[in-house]
């Protein structure tokens, strides 16, 4: 059948490479400058960075939700299942959208039609997808809904969404997402519009439903008490392009790249000194209407080099399945890691 | 619901009592009577005439008995129509304007509808451009214009075709409603176009049509069951006053396309001070316009479930 059926090491989801600009009467923003991740069944990916990092489009662009024109894909390629869906364009097909890649959003108030029936919004996935009738598709509505713990579905599914609180609604948006049992979930920022117990809530039930059908998360945030909560596996992104990548462990413990360093430093904890003030990271991120030709951290970075200006970073592998694009894991760079995370952490 | 009809319905009441009493004084206010319009009259007969109208009693209590009249539902006779009760002449005449109109509000909300969505679609493209340019010629080209225009364009093409393809005037058959009609919708059809085009382009860049897209929903339906329900709102809102507007708005076309509308009645009544008539026109089509903008507000609840609670 599909790929990762047959070999479960590969994953469902293998971006490579992904290029995306639009235009704008400022000239072409280069948004994403060459993403690669890859998510297996049953995983979960974050994607983290600032706003403006490109985390966004990238998933946006690869559901084929980025406006066209003025956005444009213009290399890389997304494999589901060992099918490219980007270049080939299916993405806009029926058959990936809400079948086999599901996808929730930042704001639940806003993402659903306000004259539809919540339960007719979830039906209508299944009438398309599945080919249901009317009554078919809005029995399993009431289902995918118990499933995400909305309770006394069948009155919830007759209502309108005006009379759904946020965190009803976004339920309500992760059973549409979850409907047709897709193979990924693409969660970008589900919870940032939402106060924190219901997060927790939320978060709980996207684990429970992973651990049900076995599906691969992709999460957008830019909440690290999330991605610690939620995620096996961490990208972060900066100035559209992924900076780390490794295990969660990796990442938070054995961070390699300057930014994940100063991201965590800025990062308040229980622990923190009362006196001691928040430590952000200064600078702004560089424009991307012409993005610098060497590291994109450079300007900010505490440990800059000469090499980092003129020349991109090569990505290391500074352990198994943990690469950094950073100049200081080269051979010839004079500082090792060991000695930046002493500096960090001093 | 039903506490909000009734609500509605009171609210709609005296808004119509206070349209009844404005122009009423307004009416006596102007120099001038029904009577001073009279050939030769001596004193003696202007002083029976007076007497038998009961404009010879102090202004309040006429006032006062026009109102009880207006309550049995009796508007009295017509000064300058000999004879004819002003009911009758409303009775008569209004089914004609209100068929004309019915037709203008339908064909102005069709046209709106289609062309606001196309223009969206067709967003800065040449479709887009053209309606555009069309639609501000609807609305800056007045009424009386478009109307002469229209029965000018009808003389040629029946010239040119030979035979009589759509009638230039009179009324009667469903051909003498056409191009009238076509005529009378005609700026609120451009103005419903600007407003669905606005209307379209917020719902398109919403978050809403952005998950229906997640959803992988083919554009068709899309479009149908999540752009233009939404779309529609602010449409059907302006509706209302549009159809009241249109129908008592229609004198000019019944002018030109000589129909026998109630229109004609009351421009001429108000140049000839036909008090009766006056204020039996101008009730009616008070009434007329305060019943359409609650019946549309009530539709509303239809089709956007949000009002429903209200």
């Amino acid at each position: 059948m599909t790929a990762s059926a047959a070999n479960p090491v590969a994953p469902v989801l293998d971006v490579k490479d992904l290029h995306v600009e639009f235009d704008t009467y400022g000239g072409i923003v280069k948004a994403v400058r060459g993403v690669s991740f890859d998510v297996h069944a049953g995983k979960t990916l974050a994607i983290v960075g600032e706003s403006g990092c490109g985390k966004s489009v990238t998933v946006q662009s690869i559901m084929g939700l980025i406006p066209m024109p003025p956005g444009r894909i213009t290399r890389g390629t997304a494999m589901l299942d060992g099918v490219d869906i980007v270049q080939q364009k299916i993405v806009n097909g029926r058959d990936i959208r809400g079948n086999r890649v599901g996808m929730i959003f930042q704001d639940p108030m806003s993402a659903l039609n306000p004259t539809m029936r919540v339960g007719d919004q979830i039906a209508e996935t299944l009438q398309v997808h599945r080919g249901y009738s009317k009554r078919q598709a809005f029995d399993r509505a009431v289902e995918v809904l118990t499933l995400a713990n909305i309770p006394e579905a069948d009155k919830r599914a007759r209502q309108y969404p005006f009379a759904f609180s946020g965190g009803m609604l976004q339920r309500a948006m992760i059973a549409i997402a979850i409907a047709c049992e897709p193979a990924v979930l693409i969660a970008d920022e589900p919870t940032t519009a939402l106060d924190v117990t219901i997060q927790a809530q939320i978060l709980d039930l996207l684990k429970d439903l992973q651990r049900r059908n076995g599906m691969a998360i992709v999460l957008i945030t830019h909440d690290l008490g999330v991605v610690a909560r939620m995620a096996d596996d961490v990208s972060v992104m900066y100035a559209g392009e992924i900076v780390e990548t490794g295990s969660v462990d990796d990442v938070f413990y054995r961070a390699a790249h300057p930014y994940t360093l100063g991201l965590k430093a800025a990062m308040p904890s229980s622990t923190t000194p009362k006196d001691q003030g928040l430590r952000p990271i200064e600078g702004t991120p560089p424009d991307l209407f012409a993005p610098p030709d060497g590291c994109g951290y450079f300007a900010r970075c505490p440990h800059a080099m000469r090499v980092c200006g003129p020349s991109h970073p090569p990505n290391v592998e500074v352990d198994p399945r943990h690469n950094a694009l950073c100049w200081l894991h080269h051979p010839d760079a004079p500082r090792t890691v060991s000695e930046l995370h002493r500096r960090v952490q001093a | 619901m039903l506490a909000y009809t009734f609500k509605r319905l009171i609210q709609g009441v005296i808004t119509v009592w206070f349209i009844a009493t404005a122009t009423f004084f307004a009416m006596h206010a102007v120099p001038g009577d029904p009577l001073a319009n009279e050939r030769a009259t001596t004193e003696a007969i202007r002083k029976n005439l007076e007497a038998r109208y009961g404009l010879d009693r102090p202004v309040t209590e006429q006032y006062v008995l026009f109102l009880g009249n207006m309550m049995r539902g009796d508007f009295g006779i017509s000064f300058t129509q000999e004879n004819r009760r002003v009911n009758d002449i409303i009775r008569e005449s209004f089914p004609v304007s209100a068929t004309l109109g019915i037709l203008a509000v339908a064909f102005a909300a069709f046209g709106g509808v289609v062309w606001g969505a196309l223009t969206a679609i067709y967003r800065n493209r040449l479709p887009d451009l053209v309606i555009t340019f069309l639609v501000i010629l609807g609305i800056s080209v007045p009424g009386f214009v478009v109307a002469a225009l229209g029965q000018l364009a009808l003389v040629d093409i029946n010239a040119w075709l030979g035979f009589s393809l759509l009638p230039i005037a009179g009324w009667g058959s469903i051909r003498h409603m056409i191009v009238p009609s076509m005529v009378l919708g005609l700026g609120t059809m451009a103005y419903l176009t600007r407003l669905m085009r606005s209307s379209m382009l917020e719902i398109t860049n919403s978050d809403f049509i952005r998950t229906a897209r997640a959803k992988g929903l083919p554009p068709t339906r899309i479009f149908l069951k999540h752009q233009l329900r939404n779309a529609i709102l602010p449409v059907i809102t302006v509706l209302g006053p549009s159809i009241a507007a249109i129908t008592t708005g229609g004198f000019v076309v019944e002018l030109v396309f000589a129909i026998p509308g109630l229109g004609r009645s009351f421009v001429q009544s108000v140049q000839q001070l036909d008090y009766t008539v006056i204020m039996g026109t101008t009730v009616f089509y008070g009434a007329f316009l305060v019943f359409m903008v609650i019946v549309v507000d009530l539709l509303y609840g239809l089709i956007d479930p949000r009002v429903r609670l209200e």
